[in-house]
């Protein structure tokens, strides 16, 4: 009998915890290699843990919804006297660089071939289907946070997007961690009853995250309103000719925003960056890795576009179309989560007059894009009807002085009305 | 040719219980019907007409003597051959026959195999196929007479394959305990199937069961109906008179097959079955009739070719007859009719009705 | 309102209706002069004579047989089974001749009559005075089939069971004759054939019992409400025609539902109620139907507590029923 120590492993750039989501085995129970273990959720992405080793589970430790440390033993096997799997070497326990960016979507994959004979279905109760069918949706298009990757009914009901308060006034969550206390049968008092519903899972990663940048980085927002009117008619201009030459592609104004902060952040580069809060350091980037903020059924997902200064507007918009449908999907690998520099919160149709964006810690700056409108403006002492836009900037006040945060801004704005000045930045 | 058993019974063979001759063309007439239509259905079996039949064909004695013996108050638990008994105490032909067909003439609705009647109007229960089961029950509604005070007495029928079964220990036991107002007639027709009577039980004869029971037992020739009606007779009465009750074996040989799925050439010798056909009671009755006065060819001839008309009337009204309606099929099940029973039925109309 | 036991009440019941009605019998194996080894006959042979509490010889298919004739001539029957594990003897009494005879005579015949047998585990009864046969009757058409879990319940039910027109297998928790005790009225009274009875609300999980396992359930049920899962607990009284309604109500209600009986699980009740409720009920359903169950063995006489689907292992069900995830 040997025992083998499985501890948690870095499985991602910069995590040093993961909640414990969900136990895939038990002590006592047989795991083959790459058996999945457990789910862990980081603060980038939920992944599912294989086993490295075949053997019997002595021991799991920690519960469903701990946080457990990297590197502490998550799990104790019992791998026998030299079993077939004893090639994998226990010098090397954390998994590899290929599992390190094991897609989120292979959780269900590992737990269909664990399971046997899914063939390929997606896992559900009938309830949560036909929740899923009374809304119109696919329950193929949901991503199951349950067991085995099982569809649950709070996945339906975030998908519906109703999100973590919506499922509370379901009847039941039975929720592998805390089964809701229910009390004796009185339908009146249930409609009433206040319901606690525990912070899990990418909720629990955001609200952490928002508080400590919000109690970490004294934030100010300066906001500005600009004329999107060239900007509007160059980008309509370009769509019309990517149609004329077959594309069916559409570029959004993201792209564009995109080339305009990279070429305003060269001129201010101290936004382009990060604050290291142990040594008191800002860490100036030399790349432009910026986070694009998409709500996805769960919560809140910000998907990382790399290099957008090395990228076409075409690439550009590429990426970002498949950063948002990996997000939705939650198919976003722990790179692509990682590593921005700068954010942009696009807040879409309903984004009002202004904002007061949370900075992506630990970066210092984010852009908030209010949605283009037809509005009269003065222009030449003549009311003119505009396409004007708003934005929204917060910055951390800790490095970012008030005047370079307006220059910056007037800066940005300066190449989006003038969008040919971008042409002076080219390589 | 009464043989008696190891009982206190005297011989009855001579006693014809006082039987007048028009008794007597009464039982050669039932014996004539089911021999008639036990051809007839044969025939139309062969011809794919109906699905089986099992004939009576050389008991006629035993089953229409023993139930001459009752009153029309008098109840039968019949076995496989016993449906003449029905028609003669008053069941008409056609819905008899409706049976064999299976269609909605049929009392039961066409539940049943064929040669499975029952009639309530005549006293005569439902038979299950299950070789020995009525006998018990035979002995339940004796006694439930007894204890009503009613005068009725159960006729339970069986075969010699029968006083094998459990069921024919127990009833023989419960009614002797009981002394249930029942008369036991086993006839002992030699084969089960294709297997001979000696190899049902080493006893020297079914009737000499009765001893360990506490209750007579007679061993009657069964191709004499004189004869088997005698010993009936003093059965029934004593049973009625409070005096318990009585096996009757009905020594007689199945002619026929066991039933139209079976081949008796392949287990018997047919030299036996020629010997027994030389002993046939209906022959033997009708060769009496013809010594008496009153009984000519000429009327035998009428009379056979009156039933053979009837039969075949019966046959050809019977015949017309639809199946039963696809609701009947969960009629009868319970008094009121429960919800499985209702979607089930619902389940198939519907299926029916699209289909 | 007096207080009585199982069998008391299921006493009072038989002398009850033998009073009002002078066609009842009572026969079987020492149901006379010694009033059964349960006492569930005790006092009707002095009442009634041994005419109609009638001690027969020892054999299940003639008590059976002899009551099928007795029906048939218009008595109503209560032939008692000693112990349900030799109900076998009659089995083919029961299933070819009860069960069909008023279907396949057409209707012109009936077998009304009401099979009482004690069943069930829990008294150290080993092999052959505990099984719990109750499936194999639900399984023949034509027969009915009650088990009551109280006395109330067991008063009401022989009293309603006696005026059916049907064939009834009347099983009675034997585990609980004694142990069970409640007001019973005086009097007459029925309890409604194919009524189940809710004995506890709840929301989360919905158990559905009879007999002696409903106490086991009830127990069960209790310490889950500390757990924070609420039960609804279903006794079902009369098992066939069961109370289909109630059964899918409740699972319904609480989209999740566990099955707890004493027979073993392979093709017992529970199996066919898992059926019926995933047939109307499947897109309610939150989780696995659970069947907490005998084991698939015959039952035992050392083993018995680990048999039996007791509390403990009742409360294991309904926590892995509750917390299946949707």
């Amino acid at each position: 009998m040997a025992n083998y120590e499985f501890k948690l492993p870095d499985i991602g750039e910069g995590v040093v915890e993961g909640e414990i989501v969900k136990w895939l085995v038990k002590a006592g129970e047989n795991v083959a290699e790459d058996q999945p273990l457990v789910e862990v959720m980081t603060d980038k992405a939920t992944v599912t843990i294989p086993s490295p080793r075949r053997g019997v589970v002595l021991q799991t430790h920690g519960s469903e919804g701990d946080i457990a440390k990297v590197h502490q033993v998550l799990v104790t096997l019992d791998v026998g006297a030299g079993g077939p799997s004893a090639a994998a070497s226990e010098s090397k326990p954390a998994l590899g660089g290929g599992n390190k960016s094991q897609p989120v979507s292979a959780r269900r994959d590992a737990a269909e071939t664990n399971g046997g004979s899914q063939g390929g279905k997606v896992l559900a109760t009938p309830v949560t289907r036909r929740m899923a069918r009374e809304h119109g949706l696919q329950i193929e298009q949901i991503v199951g946070s349950g067991p085995q990757g099982r569809v649950t009914k709070a996945d339906v009901m975030a998908a519906i997007g109703q999100g973590a308060g919506a499922v509370a006034t379901e009847k039941m969550v039975p929720s592998p961690i805390a089964p809701p206390r229910i009390g004796p049968p009185s339908p009146l008092t249930t409609s009433r009853a206040d319901q606690r519903v525990p912070l899990k899972g990418l909720r629990r990663r955001v609200a952490e995250k928002m508080v400590r940048s919000k109690f970490t980085a004294p934030h100010y927002t300066f906001v500005e309103e600009m004329d999107a009117t060239a900007l509007s008619s160059s980008r309509s201009r370009l769509n019309e000719s990517l149609a004329a030459s077959g594309s069916a592609e559409k570029i959004s104004y993201l792209p564009f925003i995109c080339k305009a902060l990279v070429a305003a952040l060269k001129k201010f580069p101290t936004l382009n960056a990060n604050f290291d809060e142990a040594t008191q350091e800002l860490i100036i980037r030399g790349a432009y890795n910026f986070g694009i903020a998409a709500a996805t059924d769960e919560g809140l997902t910000v998907p990382v576009v790399k290099d957008v200064d090395r990228l076409s507007l075409r690439e550009l918009a590429d990426e970002i179309a498949r950063l948002g449908t990996a997000a939705r999907e939650k198919k976003l690998r722990v790179e692509e989560l990682s590593g921005g520099t700068f954010t942009i919160t696009s807040l879409g149709q309903k984004s009002g007059l202004m904002a007061t964006p949370i900075i992506n810690h630990p970066e210092v700056a984010i852009l908030g894009v209010h949605r283009i409108r037809k509005r009269p403006v003065v222009v030449d002492d003549q009311v003119a009807i505009r396409e004007m836009m708003n934005l929204s900037l917060s910055f951390d006040h800790r490095v970012i002085d008030g005047a370079i945060g307006a220059e910056f801004t007037y800066a940005l704005i300066g190449f989006l009305e003038h969008p040919e000045l971008l042409f002076l930045e080219l390589r | 040719m009464i043989q008696s058993t190891a009982t206190a019974l005297p011989s009855r063979a001579e006693d014809k219980r006082g039987l007048s001759l028009a008794q007597l063309i009464e039982m050669y007439r039932a014996m004539l019907v089911i021999r008639t239509l036990d051809e007839r259905m044969m025939t139309l079996q062969r011809q794919g007409r109906v699905g089986f039949y099992g004939a009576c064909t050389g008991q006629e004695g035993a089953c229409i003597g023993s139930a001459f013996a009752l009153r029309p108050t008098d109840w039968i638990f019949p076995a496989l051959r016993e449906g003449a008994a029905m028609l003669m105490r008053g069941f008409p032909l056609v819905p008899y026959v409706a049976q064999v067909f299976g269609n909605r003439g049929d009392l039961a609705k066409g539940r049943q195999m064929p040669s499975h009647q029952s009639a309530r109007s005549v006293n005569q229960v439902s038979w299950s196929s299950c070789i020995g089961t009525q006998l018990p029950q035979a002995v339940g509604a004796a006694w439930a007479a007894k204890l009503k005070g009613d005068d009725t007495v159960v006729l339970a029928y069986m075969g010699d394959g029968a006083t094998s079964s459990a069921d024919f220990h127990v009833a023989m036991n419960f009614a002797g305990v009981s002394k249930a107002p029942l008369v036991f007639l086993c006839q002992n027709n030699h084969w089960s199937i294709s297997v001979p009577s000696q190899r049902q039980t080493a006893s020297e004869s079914f009737a000499v069961k009765a001893k360990a029971y506490g209750f007579p037992g007679i061993k009657v020739d069964g191709n004499d109906v004189e004869a088997v009606y005698g010993a009936a007779a003093e059965a029934v009465e004593r049973a009625r008179a409070r005096g318990g009750p009585t096996l009757i074996e009905a020594e007689t040989y199945r002619i026929g097959a066991h039933s139209s799925s079976d081949d008796p050439t392949r287990y018997r010798d047919p030299r036996e079955v020629e010997e027994w056909k030389a002993r046939d009671p209906i022959e033997r009755l009708r060769r009496k009739l013809l010594a008496s006065n009153q009984w000519n060819e000429r009327r035998d001839q009428e009379l056979k070719e009156k039933i053979l008309a009837e039969v075949n009337a019966a046959i050809d009204e019977a015949e017309k007859l639809a199946p039963p309606a696809p609701e009947t099929l969960f009629e009868d099940l319970y008094a009121v009719e429960p919800w499985n029973i209702a979607e089930q039925r619902q389940e198939l109309l519907a299926y029916i009705k699209k289909a | 309102m007096p207080t009585l036991n199982l069998v008391q009440a299921v006493n009072d019941a038989l002398r009850l209706e033998m009073r009002r009605d002078p066609r009842v019998v009572v026969l079987g194996e020492d149901v006379g002069k010694f009033g059964g080894v349960f006492r569930a006959t005790a006092g009707l042979y002095e009442e009634f004579g041994p005419d109609r509490v009638i001690d027969t010889p020892l054999a299940e298919g003639g008590i059976i047989g002899a009551a099928v004739g007795m029906a048939l001539y218009g008595l109503r029957p209560v032939p008692e089974i000693q112990f349900a594990d030799f109900i076998f003897p009659a089995f083919d009494q029961l299933v070819n001749e009860v069960a069909k005879y008023r279907y396949r005579s057409g209707g012109q015949y009936a077998c009304p009559m009401v099979v009482r047998t004690p069943y069930g585990g829990g008294i150290k009864g080993g092999h052959y005075h505990s099984q719990s046969p109750e499936a194999l009757f639900i399984h023949t058409a034509g027969l009915k089939v009650v088990s009551p879990s109280n006395p109330y319940d067991a008063k009401g039910l022989l009293l309603a069971s006696l005026r059916q027109q049907d064939p009834i297998l009347f099983f009675e928790p034997k585990r609980i004759y004694r142990a069970a005790k409640g007001e019973v009225p005086e009097g007459d009274y029925e309890v409604e054939l194919g009524k189940a009875r809710v004995l506890r609300e709840g929301n989360d999980v919905c158990l559905i019992s009879w007999g002696a396992m409903v106490h086991e359930a009830l127990a069960a049920a209790d310490s889950a409400a500390e757990e924070g899962i609420g039960c609804e607990v279903i006794d079902l009284r009369t098992l066939w025609p069961l109370d289909i309604e109630q059964v899918i109500r409740s699972a319904k209600k609480t989209g999740r539902a566990a099955i707890v009986h004493e027979a073993p699980r392979t093709c017992g009740l529970g199996a066919e109620i898992a059926a019926l409720i995933q047939e109307r009920c499947f897109v309610h359903l939150e989780a696995p139907i659970k069947r907490i169950t005998g084991w698939d063995t015959p039952f035992p006489y050392a083993l018995e507590n680990e048999y039996l689907p007791l509390a403990p292992r009742i409360l294991k069900g309904i926590r892995e029923t509750a917390r299946f995830v949707a």
